[in-house]
């Protein structure tokens, strides 16, 4: 999966943190952008353990759901396809209250 | 497991034309292929896009609420139903080998909670005629409670214990039903209306159906409407009366947790119904209604779906967090809703109508917990050509007075 590149114009890049990973993504695309755009591009684990992706991108099927938070907001569950990214955004696919 | 026809235009033979493919409809389907009977399922949308794919999954034995709610003779005529509950537990304590496949059935048991000392007599109440008629519940007091359900509020009043209830997938059975059916030779159309319905003098069924292959015409013998809270507007087609009204709900599912609640939980004196599915998600429902959208005349459109009333959702999931404290640190993901039915007596309605030989109903609320049962029974009464004794109480011939003024054919 790659972003379109050609004839298009955006505004430059800003840095978030997935998993504690460090991710560039463009002001403008979504929370959801941003972990498709992260090396896993995994949402969530399903029932076998296996890594699971979104499925609607338009906030009906909640596949995207992930923990979010800025800078030392509290942590909030949100649909990753309906919030766009900010400055000092921090994604969590994991419960980060459960984490050791 | 579509069957194609190729019969654009002309005329099939069944055995029996099911109109409904959910629960009951593809159950039966499953029974009456067994049993060697030529057997037609046609279903307007896709399977399972009705209320068996959209209820609670909860497996509830115990008396319901909506009866005790009525007063006392109501509480006597829903105890009645407590003879057929029996005989549905049997019937999912064997319904994953019966089908071959893990369906997510859980029957660890469940509790019917009361909050003050008037709900724990009412529950006491209930758990005496429960137990007269044979279903070993049980009431907890408040620490017995704690003890059982530690995940529970201390505040509880106490709860009626039955062992054998629980919850499974309606996102996965009708499937199971299905795919059985069609190994077994019916048919299955999708997509396919029953638009025609009448009775030719020989006292068999002309049917016509609308599907994506244009017109079939259907001749049978036997009809079977499972089609929910649709069944009364088909049965309209003959110029029947089965007394069936849509009742509108909504369900919630929040993100998943860890294993809080290995036990179906439901409500004495709130509606309340909540389980945990095996992926860990909280399922929260209990019968709080949501709103049917209206046509231009302002008549009720039970075509589309009905919108969730977000009144009837704080109030469910405040009842459901009283219960249960931890609730208020989940998120909630999603509510959605599907439209039951109940009938005049609040009873199931299943069997022939006597007013029209041939043609069978099943439908009336509850038809999660007891469908598989009554497709069981359904399936006998039309191969042995007469009811079981254990659907007496269930026949349509208690509303037979409605049809006196039937013209048929």
């Amino acid at each position: 999966m790659k972003r379109i590149e050609q004839g298009v114009t955006r505004p430059a890049q800003i840095a978030v943190e997935i998993d504690g990973a460090r991710v560039m993504v463009h002001p403008g695309e979504t929370v959801a952008v941003a972990v498709l755009a992260s090396a896993s591009q995994r949402f969530r684990d399903d029932r076998s353990g296996a890594a699971r992706g979104m499925f609607c991108n338009m906030g009906t099927c909640s596949e995207c759901t992930v923990w979010a938070a800025v800078g030392t907001s509290p942590w909030r569950r949100l649909r990753g396809c309906l919030v766009p990214v900010e400055p000092s955004l921090r994604i969590s696919t994991r419960d980060p209250e459960s984490r050791p | 497991m579509m069957t194609s026809l190729n019969s654009r235009g002309e005329t099939s033979n069944f055995d029996i034309l099911i109109v409904g493919g959910g629960l009951v409809g593809c159950a039966s389907a499953w029974h009456l292929a067994r049993l060697g009977l030529k057997v037609l399922v046609a279903e307007r949308g896709h399977l399972n896009s009705g209320a068996s794919g959209q209820n609670a999954g909860s497996l509830h034995f115990q008396i319901e609420r909506r009866f005790l709610e009525q007063g006392e003779k109501a509480a006597a005529d829903g105890a009645r139903i407590v003879t057929l509950n029996r005989l549905a537990i049997e019937e999912w304590r064997g319904i994953e080998h019966m089908l071959g496949r893990p369906l997510d059935v859980a029957m660890h048991g469940g509790l019917m909670v009361a909050e003050t000392e008037e709900q724990m007599a009412l529950l006491a109440f209930k758990v005496a005629r429960e137990n007269e008629l044979g279903l070993s519940t049980q009431v907890l007091d408040s620490a017995q409670l704690r003890e059982r359900a530690p995940s529970l509020s201390p505040h509880l009043a106490g709860a009626a214990w039955l062992a054998d209830e629980g919850h499974a997938n309606p996102r996965i059975l009708v499937d199971a039903f299905a795919e059985g059916a069609v190994e077994q030779g019916a048919q299955i159309r999708t997509g396919t209306a029953l638009t025609g319905l009448s009775m030719a003098r020989d006292g068999t069924y002309r049917a016509v159906l609308s599907g994506p292959d244009g017109e079939l015409r259907v001749n049978t013998p036997r009809v079977l409407l499972a089609s929910g809270h649709w069944t009364a507007r088909l049965a309209g087609l003959l110029g029947l009366n089965v007394p069936l009204y849509a009742a509108p709900l909504m369900m919630s599912v929040t993100d998943r947790t860890e294993p809080v609640l290995p036990y179906l939980v439901q409500h004495v004196g709130a509606r309340l119904s909540m389980k945990q599915t095996e992926d860990g998600n909280l399922l929260i429902g209990g019968g709080w209604p949501s709103r049917l959208v209206r046509r231009a005349d302002g008549t009720p459109d039970l075509d589309r779906p009905a919108t969730v009333e977000m009144k009837n959702l704080r109030a469910n999931l405040a009842v459901a967090a009283r219960v249960l404290p931890g609730l208020a640190q989940r998120s909630l993901l999603r509510t959605w809703t599907g439209t039951t039915c109940i009938s005049a007596d609040q009873l199931p309605i299943v069997g022939e109508i006597p007013a029209a030989p041939g043609l069978f109903v099943a439908a009336g609320g509850s038809l999660f917990t007891l469908g598989p049962v009554l497709a069981r029974l359904l399936a006998r009464t039309i191969a042995e050509g007469s009811p079981p004794e254990e659907l007496s109480m269930f026949l349509p011939r208690r509303f037979a007075h409605l049809d006196a003024f039937a013209v048929l054919p």
